[in-house]
């Protein structure tokens, strides 16, 4: 994959290139600050991109602003925020932005390798990547808004995965379950959050944001 | 300095704005000092018309106990009238306003009239001063007024003399005139008027006009700094209020820092210490992964270069968590402010000495404000002075802790240019402390500190 990266802090952008290049991903560019992201990925076009939210010149959420316009202007271009602070606002702006081909990691993350490029791939094949904490956070929040509280615990724990970007298959291997149940806990979770079958959109995104507009 | 230096100031005095703007205040404040008089004038003359035995000071003879009494009690109650009213608040306002707006005399109002209650109302501080601003205004006014009447406005009547005098008296030679009296400052003193009878005298008259309009501004900036100086302490808010509004002051500056203390803090671990745990992390998940499973490790070099990144960004990671937690609370300052100050003495980049004569121990707070005024003072120093020493001075006076730091550099330190010296005075003025810096070009540099032992 081709990856252009925007990270303000020098060591950690240096040591995330090798990473990726360490697993055979080719970084275009590796730049310090919004405005460079966003001319970057104009030059390079790249699959992905891994942006850091608090950036040059003000350290507020530039990197994020910059997420949103990029996927609004290159639907192609998958987006991965990675941040040292995992803010269940953000997740939801950048989700009702673009509910696919978006991800939002902690940076601590990074550490497990696998796991890591494994959320890399899955956001630019157009799924999702939340954080672990995000769902923590979501789930630890509101229950009562739009059918939520009707979840059964096991629910829960299949919503909390999908929130976090997991295939069914995904799913029912780390629940250590067959694919069946999980295909069926997943549709329950549908059917409570009364999400129709449709053509157009994503269902297990639209179920992640009925969370996030709960709180 | 030079004779040009002395004299151009003196021939500009009429001239100038401020000279314009202190006789537009004298000539418009002039009915305050009028107000009180005639309201006096006017409430006795009606006590003793209401008696049948007219104002005290027409009637025959001496005024009678009754006539005295009712005049008292009427001035009385047209005083306390005065000030339940607000009526002295809203006279004096407009002074103060005047002095704002022409003489550039800002002064805080007062707070505001206190209740409708008759009890609070005869105990309003403002109100009473207000009342003592109209008395002595009386004084004050005509002196203002003398100042404007007679060195301006005789002044420049001196001076036109010379210019119709020969319009008026052309009459034919043997007509007898009687002479034409001339104006002086000296004229109340039963001395200096004098008159003029010929064209000639005519100059004398012009010569006195000038001088009294040279002299003008400088006796108006007089009398008008009496006024000033009435405004000052009268129209100002009392000075528990102005305690008050120190005190308002100096809490938003102790809010504001701490909030902004607080985002510096989390500003540096976000970029400092935390980043360097993720990326420790990382190198740490990259060896692992270059380590492989088990048995034997298809990467050794990559992984033991990674592994040795990683030591590396721990070893980093901990010197800035040690430098910060340094920054939120130095231990040593646990030991008391004397060794704590030396051992920031011992650390300066220039070479300091220092003296202590604290007999007793400050408040942990306070030592802590001395501690970190004191490492602020050398790390400014390090930065701009360019000295070779360094003094540090810790004594006590009157329950005052005084922190003097003084270098022998170059000198030209500014609070006002943002070398973190205004922000030191801020820090200071919270606990009722305060700065002061003597730092003339060229040098030396003195700082001294002084708060409160306890606060």
């Amino acid at each position: 994959m081709r990856i252009v990266i925007a990270e303000d802090a020098a060591l950690f952008r240096a040591g995330l290139a090798r990473l990726l290049e360490d697993e055979g991903h080719q970084v275009c560019a590796a730049v310090a600050d919004a405005a460079a992201l966003l001319a970057a990925a104009d030059e390079h076009h790249p699959d992905v991109v891994i942006a850091d939210i608090r950036m040059p010149p003000a350290y507020t959420d530039e990197g994020l602003r910059a997420a949103i316009e990029l996927r609004q202007a290159h639907p192609g271009t998958a987006v991965l925020i990675l941040s040292q602070y995992i803010e269940t606002v953000y997740a939801a702006r950048l989700l009702s932005a673009s509910p696919s081909g978006v991800g939002y990691l902690l940076k601590d993350r990074v550490a497990d390798v696998d796991e890591f490029t494994g959320a890399v791939t899955r956001v630019a094949a157009g799924g999702t990547a939340l954080d672990p904490e995000v769902v923590r956070h979501l789930l630890a929040a509101s229950r009562h808004a739009g059918g939520l509280d009707t979840l059964t615990a096991r629910e829960r724990d299949v919503l909390a995965l999908m929130a976090e970007g997991r295939s069914n298959a995904g799913i029912a291997a780390t629940l250590v379950l067959t694919l069946g149940t999980a295909e069926k806990h997943v549709a329950s979770i549908f059917a409570k959050l009364r999400l129709p079958a449709s053509e157009t959109d994503n269902r297990r995104v639209l179920a992640v944001l009925r969370y996030l507009q709960s709180l | 300095m030079d004779a040009a230096s002395l004299v151009s100031p003196v021939l500009r005095g009429p001239f100038t704005g401020r000279a314009r703007r202190e006789v537009a205040f004298c000539v418009l404040t002039l009915p305050f000092g009028v107000f009180i008089p005639l309201a006096g004038f006017f409430a006795t003359a009606d006590a003793g018309l209401l008696l049948g035995s007219g104002p005290p000071w027409v009637a025959d003879g001496n005024p009678s106990g009754l006539a005295v009494a009712a005049a008292v009690g009427v001035a009385a109650l047209l005083t306390v009238l005065l000030v339940t009213t607000g009526a002295a608040r809203r006279l004096t306002a407009a002074c103060r306003r005047l002095a704002g707006w022409l003489l550039g005399e800002r002064v805080a109002a007062p707070a505001p009239l206190p209740g409708r209650r008759l009890a609070a109302r005869l105990g309003d501080g403002p109100g009473w001063r207000a009342l003592a601003y109209l008395l002595l205004k009386l004084p004050v006014m005509l002196l203002e007024l003398y100042a404007v009447a007679v060195f301006w406005g005789a002044g420049l009547a001196n001076l036109t003399y010379p210019f119709w005098w020969q319009s008026f008296r052309n009459h034919p030679p043997g007509a007898h005139l009687s002479a034409v009296p001339v104006i002086t400052p000296f004229d109340w003193l039963g001395q200096g008027h004098f008159t003029v009878a010929t064209f000639p005298g005519t100059f004398a008259a012009f010569a006195a006009g000038a001088g009294m309009l040279l002299a003008a501004p400088w006796v108006t900036r007089a009398v008008v700094a009496a006024d000033r100086r009435l405004i000052r302490g009268l129209l100002s808010p009392g000075s528990s209020a102005r305690r008050l509004a120190d005190l308002e002051r100096t809490r938003a500056l102790a809010v504001d820092d701490a909030a902004a203390r607080l985002r510096r803090l989390e500003r540096d671990l976000h970029d400092g210490a935390q980043i360097r745990l993720a990326t420790l992390a990382m190198n740490l998940g990259m060896a692992k992964k270059k380590l492989g499973g088990s048995g034997a490790v298809p990467d050794a070099d990559a992984a033991r270069e990674l592994v040795d990144a990683a030591l590396q960004g721990a070893r980093d990671a901990l010197g800035e968590l040690r430098e910060l937690a340094r920054g939120i609370h130095p231990p040593v300052l646990d030991n008391g402010l004397p060794d704590a100050l030396a051992s920031l003495a011992a650390s300066s980049a220039i070479p300091a000495q220092m003296a202590c004569r604290l007999p007793d121990r400050a408040a942990p707070a306070i030592e802590a404000i001395a501690y970190f005024c004191a490492a602020e003072l050398l790390a400014n120093a390090a930065k701009h002075s360019a000295a070779s020493t360094i003094k540090i001075d810790l004594s006590e006076r009157a329950g005052r802790l005084m922190l003097t730091v003084a270098d022998d550099g170059r000198g030209g330190a500014d609070p006002a240019r943002g070398s973190g010296l205004a922000g030191l005075a801020q820090r200071a003025a919270v606990i009722d402390g305060s700065l002061t810096i003597t730092s003339p070009p060229g040098g030396p540099t003195r700082v001294t500190i002084e708060i409160p032992l306890h606060a």
